[in-house]
């Protein structure tokens, strides 16, 4: 276990990429202790500059605080990231697993499903569900694992299928074990590094869906989110740059860090592999 | 060329779209309030006997499998049935949208695919150099990027303060031109949002080659071709990047379908009149009809794309035959 | 003077590498026309000598001293270009997986004729004509479509002699064979050399063979060096060397191969444990909509297996005879035929009604570095067995370490992961495992195909031991004749899923009566110069 903590905080951008989502997620958390009355209050004249006097990050359209509104949209799009990512893996892998393991008719079930997904508009079909179910957090995290979860479902089942011969479960087999245990203790404990890294870019991809979604404006409307920051001062954007451009920031920064976690979890639980 | 397989797979193509066809009828149900409720709610009436005129207009008032076998037989015609709000034929309206949409494409695709595989050969060939990290940080940089915020992003630099290129749109409105003038203004208003969406797929490009190329420079093969005494520019063109081509091949496949799809956004910033504003304006206004059909041509092109790359793929790769 | 001259050569492996030289210091002549072989275990160097002198160390292996002389000039010191220019044209070499070591995309013909024309300036025709006599010369037949074909629709020895074809196109004055042969069948493996053999004495070329097998070094060299850790034990003519041994370790090398005749006293007549009858597995591949292609991998075998003997099964690959074992030991579900364990029927037997008699048959498996989990400790994968069937932990583990103290591993290990451990201990390991559920039918598949020849020597040992201590009947499948001589009482020669001969061992080599076996008896290396 250290032995993977040492290799994955050599790596300069894995580690600065794990501060920086460290530090978001704080400040996610602390939002409301800090700014108690929320993103939505107005606080002065709208379209303030960045360094406007009690305003760090300016104003937006509507007069309200830059930089209130960057840390509750921290809330929004972590949660949103991180719960979809969440559903999704857990059924990719259910699915995955199952028919990497057992084959036949279940493979193929699945494999038509996830063709399925990948053939029609995957984006299109999120803003329907999206708005067919009623725009908010809820119908946001559900949609964006819907179309994410055959992805995790094909690495799982690549795993499966190649781990399924090796050896050390034939070996397992012709001891006695079943196959629920085999499953379990042979093959997933081998077949989770991958998993693992596709779902931390999964977290990256789910905050971007999300933004894409309150960006035009299917996102949850009592809530501000980074997306719904950017959407709403579009007309704004050649004349105050600062209120589209530090919430498409921040997006990027937390993906990027996130992204770099990835890359680093990738080298670390694969340290045969070179660069 | 295996007709017998090729044959499948249009056959394979005509069932997905129909499998299509019924998720999708039974999603968009999932909508609480339906069209009537919306222009209802547009025009200010909202009485009950309008409503229910407007239901029966548009057959909505018949119990749900009739509906669908209407629609299915229908579309067996390649009538993709009239547009809510357009009162115009469905596959009409598409049509005229799709070019705007695979023009976008196409030239993204070629930008991303040119630049990222020369971005990957040059990385690949300097593992652990400056150009190689240089890539690298750049590809997780374009990984990481809003696409539609990119678009933006770039419009202010390029068209707002720099005043180069065109904003938004196809062609100049009210300009009219026509010929190779034409040419060259919808050229001008391409380069923006073709850029923006290609940028993401570069990385993605840039990547893949260099990981493959590494690959294949470590087999046996280049080591024989080297013994042979070839110079090494041929050993780079014909053994490595012929062999770490084949797998750029799938991915190009992969990429076509999450471009169709996708596009929504980037034409949206830009107003590109395509099949992805299309898609944006059908949801909104619960235009089941347009709707329905979008996600049905996009999966028979996409399908159709796909029996291509695979086509490719076995010329490619001899030892690969058609229907494995 | 001799054609090549190293002179005291090291090798630098690059930073974080097990040890810092693979070439220590290693000094080595090759004549002209004459045959020299290094033969040494893995991690000896050998091969990365051979590189050294074609320039084509890998990234990140450099070489830090020393000379190599060719006809008088130093090759360590040429410019990249004069060296591209030798390879190919004054050394050639050929390498160890014929089907890796060439273009998969790229036509056979193509591959001839682009080493002819990178020295040559002659045209594409031209250069085919060539490349078909070449091919013609190595014993191919079919030369027109051969040169149209592609890699992965040739046959293994097909592919070996397009490489030495290759190799030959610009009669070169060296040849480095780098283990051409270990990854052939063993009738392929005997064909290649003899051809080796042949367009050497025709050539008068010089070769410079790189093995790990003495066999194969009694077969063909002239003179050889014994290389071990990247330093030269003992050189000398090959009579000198195999005859009078002047190293302890060349004398362990030498007595590690296994004789190609049986010593083993005839079985103890019992009544048969394991009866297979007609026992039949296809394979078909293809899904739904294609037409499949069914492969008839073990087809209508019957054998039968008693406590205390070792029946070797022996087939070169594709002969089925892993799909056996896995049939007799229910990882695959037979087709057709019974499999009897003290009477009862287990091929179709249903999981519930198997599961207890499974621990009557174990197996101890050919690779390795994938026979065990690599994230379980060696403790727990040995144990796991036992306590599926409900041997209280601790028991287990006080059994464990008595039973790896049997298979000559240190029982303080047990709480160790699979990495840790070298090739032979691993299967040491795998044999443990098998050993904890106290089985009366062992099978082993290739249990020693994957480990160096001292080694192996040790491990086969091991498993006769164990056989005989414990009163096991063992199925020993082998691809390698010397090694069933060694340790099988019968042996069953298997080819393409059918039984070919079955027989007790000796009789079987002194007197084989069918083809088959006779040319598999034959083609043992080493067999003709005892």
């Amino acid at each position: 276990m250290t032995g993977f903590a040492r290799r994955f905080f050599s790596r300069p951008t894995a580690a600065l990429g794990f501060a920086v989502f460290a530090a978001i997620v704080l400040i996610a958390l602390a939002a409301p202790l800090l700014f108690a009355r929320g993103p939505f209050a107005i606080v002065g004249m709208p379209l303030l500059p960045p360094g406007s006097p009690g305003l760090p990050a300016g104003s937006d359209v509507l007069g309200r605080n830059m930089m209130i509104g960057l840390a509750y949209g921290a809330r929004v799009s972590l949660l949103v990231g991180i719960s979809a990512t969440l559903c999704s893996t857990f059924v990719g892998i259910l699915l995955g697993a199952v028919a990497g393991y057992y084959g036949g008719l279940v493979d193929d079930l699945l494999m038509r499903v996830t063709e399925f997904f990948q053939i029609i508009p995957a984006f299109v079909l999120l803003m329907v569900l999206v708005a067919f179910l009623q725009p908010s957090l809820t119908s946001a995290i559900i949609g964006i694992a819907l179309i994410t979860w055959p992805n995790v479902a094909r690495v799982v089942r690549a795993e499966f299928l190649s781990l399924r011969n090796r050896e050390f479960v034939e070996a397992a087999r012709t001891l006695g074990m079943r196959d629920t245990r085999i499953i379990l203790t042979q093959i997933l404990p081998n077949a989770l590094p991958p998993i693992v890294v596709v779902s931390s870019m999964m977290v990256g991809n789910a905050i971007l869906a999300e933004s894409a979604l309150s960006f035009l404006g299917l996102g949850d409307p009592n809530l501000l989110s980074w997306g719904s920051m950017i959407g709403g001062a579009r007309s704004a954007m050649w004349v105050a740059w600062w209120t589209t451009t530090l919430p498409g920031v921040s997006i990027m920064i937390t993906v990027l860090a996130l992204n770099f976690v990835g890359d680093g979890l990738n080298d670390a639980l694969n340290p045969r592999r070179r660069r | 060329m295996k007709l017998h397989y090729i044959a499948m797979r249009l056959v394979k193509t005509v069932l997905v779209a129909i499998a299509v066809v019924l998720l999708s009828f039974f999603l968009i149900r999932l909508a609480p309030g339906d069209v009537a409720t919306v222009m209802a709610g547009q025009s200010g009436y909202a009485d009950e006997a309008y409503m229910k005129s407007l239901r029966a207009e548009y057959g909505l008032d018949q119990p749900v499998p009739v509906q669908l076998w209407k629609y299915v037989s229908a579309v067996a015609h390649g009538d993709l049935g009239t547009s809510y709000v357009r009162s115009q034929p469905v596959l009409t309206i598409i049509m005229e949208r799709l070019p705007n949409t695979l023009l976008l494409d196409a030239f993204a695709l070629v930008v991303a695919a040119v630049g990222g595989i020369w971005l990957g050969g040059m990385a690949a060939r300097r593992p652990g150099s400056a150009i190689d990290n240089a890539t690298a940080v750049l590809a997780m940089f374009f990984y990481s990027v809003p696409q539609f915020w990119l678009g933006m992003m770039m419009m202010l630099v390029f068209a707002v303060w720099l005043g180069w290129l065109p904003p938004f749109g196809i062609e100049t409105m009210g300009a009219d031109y026509t010929g190779l003038a034409r040419i060259g203004d919808v050229a001008l208003h391409v380069l923006l949002p073709g850029t923006t969406l290609a940028l993401y797929f570069m990385a993605s490009y840039a990547r893949l080659t260099r990981t493959a190329m590494i690959e294949v420079a470590d087999q046996d093969f280049v080591k024989t071709a080297r013994a042979k005494g070839i110079r090494e520019r041929q050993v780079a063109r014909r053994h490595i990047l012929r062999n770490a081509l084949i797998p750029l091949i799938t991915f190009a496949g992969l990429q076509a379908s999450i471009l169709v799809g996708g596009n929504v956004l980037v034409e949206n910033v830009f107003s590109w009149p395509g099949v992805g504003t299309l898609a944006y304006e059908a949801v909104a206004s619960r235009d089941n009809p347009l709707l329905l059909g979008i996600f049905i041509v996009t999966a028979v092109l996409v399908s159709l794309f796909n029996l291509v790359t695979d086509i490719a793929y076995s010329i490619a790769d001899p030892r690969v035959e058609l229907g494995q | 003077m001799p054609l090549v001259s190293i002179q005291n050569l090291t090798v630098a492996l690059p930073p974080g590498a097990d040890r810092a030289k693979a070439v220590d210091d290693v000094s080595l002549d090759v004549g002209a026309s004459e045959i020299v072989c290094i033969v040494g275990e893995s991690g000896s160097g050998k091969s990365l000598t051979a590189h050294a002198i074609m320039g084509l160390l890998p990234r990140g292996v450099t070489a830090a001293g020393g000379q190599i002389l060719f006809d008088g000039v130093d090759l360590l010191k040429e410019p990249a270009d004069a060296m591209r220019k030798r390879r190919g044209r004054d050394i050639a070499m050929i390498f160890q997986d014929p089907m890796a070591a060439l273009n998969p995309v790229v036509k056979i013909g193509r591959q001839v004729t682009e080493q002819i024309r990178a020295h040559r300036a002659v045209s594409e025709a031209e250069a085919l004509k060539q490349a078909a006599a070449l091919l013609g010369e190595m014993g191919l037949k079919d030369v027109p479509s051969l040169l149209k074909a592609y890699p992965h629709q040739l046959s293994g020895g097909q592919r070996q002699r397009v490489m030495i074809a290759m190799a030959l196109s610009l009669s070169p004055q060296l040849l480095i064979a780098d283990e051409p042969t270990t990854a052939l069948d063993v009738t392929t493996q005997a064909q290649i050399l003899k051809l080796i053999k042949r367009i050497q004495a025709e050539r008068e070329m010089s070769v410079l063979f790189i093995t790990h097998d003495f066999g194969v070094v009694a077969d063909m060299a002239d003179r050889v060096a014994v290389m071990r850790h990247g330093r030269v034990l003992e050189s000398g003519t090959v009579g000198d060397v195999l005859g009078n041994p002047s190293h302890s370790y060349t004398r362990a090398l030498i007595a590690a191969v296994p004789r190609g005749e049986s010593q083993l006293p005839p079985p103890p007549d019992a009544r048969p444990l394991v009866e297979v009858s007609g026992l039949t597995k296809r394979f078909r591949r293809g899904g739904l909509f294609s037409r499949g292609v069914v492969n008839t991998a073990v087809d209508n075998v019957s054998l039968t297996l008693s406590r205390g003997e070792t029946l070797g099964i022996v087939g070169e690959s594709g002969s089925g005879k892993s799909t056996l074992a896995r049939c007799v030991i229910r990882l695959l579900d037979p087709d057709a035929g019974t499999v009897l364990l003290d009477g009862a029927d287990i091929a179709h037997m249903k999981p519930g009604e198997l599961r207890p008699l499974r621990r009557r048959i174990q197996m101890v498996f050919q690779d390795p570095f994938s026979s065990l989990n690599p994230r379980q400790t060696v403790g727990d994968i040995i144990t796991i067995g036992p306590r599926i069937y409900g041997e209280d932990p601790k028991e287990a583990r006080a059994r464990a370490a008595d039973i790896l103290r049997l298979v000559g591993l240190n029982p303080e290990t047990m709480n160790r992961l699979p990495h840790e451990f070298s090739g032979g201990q691993r299967q040491r390991i795998g044999l443990a495992r098998a050993l904890m559920l106290k089985p009366d039918v062992l099978i082993a598949d290739e249990p020693v195909s994957a480990l160096d020849v001292t080694v192996q020597a040790q491990v086969l040992q091991l498993l006769d031991d164990v056989r005989r201590q414990m009163n096991l009947a063992m199925l020993f499948i082998t691809h390698d004749m010397r090694v069933a001589a060694q340790v099988c009482h019968r042996v069953m020669v298997m080819r393409h899923g059918k039984i070919v001969e079955t027989g007790v061992t000796r009789d079987i080599f002194a007197n084989p009566s069918s083809d088959y076996t006779r040319a598999l008896v034959a083609a043992i290396p080493g067999r003709q110069t005892k």
